[in-house]
């Protein structure tokens, strides 16, 4: 791999996102790019929201509709480590990104030996 | 001692969950309409699925990447999802096909009303993926499933010229009578070469190599494991296609049924012979169920990115654990309505062709890709058979549902 300069498109974006704790968070839907002469990467954007406006109109509807469209803009600067997978500095949960809340969460959680291995 | 009882069991699940309801009908079908003429296509679909199941395995172990999310990363996220929810809608068919298989197998067993049957199997299912290990799961429905074995037992019986059986690994044309039986065997090719090669087996291949913790260091196990069990869960099916040619051409039978298909060993063996091809059927029709079930969840949660896997608990994979469970409600919901399984599995096979490419071609971009492989990279050998069965299934899906159309799927 060439360290010297970072292909956003193919090395960043589409990857999966880890925390700190190396929980999954999801994937780098869209990347966040600011400033017009001098363009800058601001954010990396996870969530079928952003995912989705990657595609044509009608597709877009039809993914909002049956997957969402929740966004969670992680600033640049929270990426810690890009190697096949992009690490965060922060939690999963500080983030919004942490699966473990919410009705799928709550109604997995009450099945008997869910917490076992 | 370890490694060895490692390569043996991973030989037999791999064996074992090999053969599944669409595999068992075409096979018989195939030999009790066209003989031992389809025989290159069982051996031409095993040499493709094990180039494929190797790279799968390959790079699982070296990358830690299920096969989703190389497709992901490789096709971009509009090409990706469609892949995503064509390889879902096939493998939910599939598992549907299975759960309907399931129940016809506990009538034939036990008695009793369908319906009600395909609910029972549905409770069963849902259990034991819930309360088994991924371990206990493969051990049990792979090393249980190897009873399908009675299958190969009985060909052995029922050939009476092996050097016909040979003859029929050398590709050729059968002697029909009328030319629109050419696109009836055209279609069986399609179809063997497809059930044999189903994506689902290297997507769950791929989530189960991650699952049992390999690492480059278990390469070599990967390779035993898929030449070996491969090549073994192919001769069950050069097996039944023996049983078809032997058993039900000579009669102008053509078996549609799991039921009918078990005659061969209990036309042999008796009733236990009977007993054993049900239960095996059981078995490996209820494995490729939860196979189809489990990677669709694996599917979803690699493209979405989402936490996956039995070797956690469930609370900690929430969404991985409640897909796989709508996937099994949804595909008995289907069979409930009355569909044939056998005719669900017909179509499944036809439109899995589709997505072989779409499938395969990622994986096969990373695997020849030093950045990602390093030194466990395709060789020369990989590179070639590959790009081979790339094109070879890529002009194969662009026929495959004309074909299906055309003969009114195989009927003539």
């Amino acid at each position: 791999m060439n360290h010297d300069f970072l292909d956003m498109a193919r090395q960043v974006l589409d990857r999966q996102v880890l925390d700190k704790n190396h929980i999954l968070c999801g994937k780098v839907d869209d990347i966040e790019i600011e400033g017009e002469t001098k363009p800058k990467v601001a954010a990396i954007l996870i969530g079928n929201g952003a995912a989705s406006e990657r595609l044509p109109e009608l597709f877009r509807i039809l993914s909002q509709k049956i997957f969402g469209k929740s966004v969670v803009r992680v600033p640049w600067n929270e990426v810690d480590v890009i190697t096949h997978q992009i690490k965060l500095k922060s939690d999963a949960k500080e983030l919004k990104l942490d699966e473990r809340t919410g009705p799928v969460y709550d109604f997995i959680s009450k099945l008997p030996l869910s917490w076992k291995k | 001692m370890r490694k060895f009882l490692e390569i043996f069991l991973g030989i037999l699940t791999a064996m074992g969950g090999f053969v599944e309801i669409g595999e068992l009908v075409f096979s018989v079908d195939a030999g009790a309409k066209f003989g031992y003429t389809l025989l290159w296509v069982v051996l031409l679909g095993t040499v493709g699925i094990i180039v494929y199941g190797e790279m799968a395995g390959r790079i699982a172990a070296v990358t830690e990447q299920p096969v989703f999310y190389l497709i992901r990363q490789r096709a971009g996220y509009a090409a990706g999802l469609g892949t995503l929810i064509a390889a879902l809608a096939v493998s939910l068919l599939t598992c549907s096909a299975e759960i309907g298989g399931v129940a016809l197998i506990l009538k034939l067993l036990f008695g009793g009303n369908y319906y009600l049957l395909i609910v029972v199997a549905l409770v069963f299912f849902l259990v034991c993926v819930w309360f088994m290990s991924f371990q206990v799961i493969e051990r049990v429905f792979g090393l249980l499933g190897l009873m399908m074995l009675v299958f190969l037992a009985a060909a052995y019986y029922l050939v009476p010229d092996w050097s016909q059986v040979a003859a029929g690994f050398i590709p050729q044309l059968p002697k029909v009578e009328t030319s629109k039986e050419y696109f009836v065997f055209a279609y069986f090719v399609v179809a063997l070469l497809s059930s044999i090669m189903l994506p689902y087996e290297t997507y769950f291949y791929a989530a189960g190599a991650i699952e049992d913790g390999w690492n480059a260091g278990d390469i070599t196990l990967n390779r035993i494991i898929v030449i070996i069990g491969f090549s073994l869960g192919s001769l069950l099916s050069v097996g039944l296609m023996c049983i078809g040619a032997n058993l039900f051409l000579p009669q102008q039978i053509e078996p549609q049924l799991p039921g009918t298909v078990a005659l061969g060993p209990s036309l042999i063996f008796g009733k236990w012979g009977l007993v054993l091809a049900l239960l095996g059927m059981f078995f490996a029709f209820g494995g490729a169920a939860i196979e189809n079930a489990l990677s669709n969840a694996y599917n979803l949660s690699h493209f979405f990115g989402w936490t996956w896997g039995k070797f956690r608990p469930a609370k900690d994979a929430p969404r991985f654990n409640l897909s796989w469970m709508l996937i099994f409600v949804v595909a008995a919901l289907i069979v409930l309505t009355g569909v044939d399984p056998v005719e669900i599995v017909e179509y499944s096979i036809i439109f899995a062709v589709v997505i072989l490419p779409l499938s395969y071609f990622p994986m096969l971009l990373v695997a020849q890709d030093e950045d990602y492989m390093g030194p466990f990279k395709n060789g020369k050998l990989a590179n070639i058979l590959g790009w081979f069965y790339l094109i070879l299934i890529t002009i194969v899906a662009l026929f495959a549902i004309p074909l299906l159309i055309i003969t009114h799927g195989g009927k003539g």
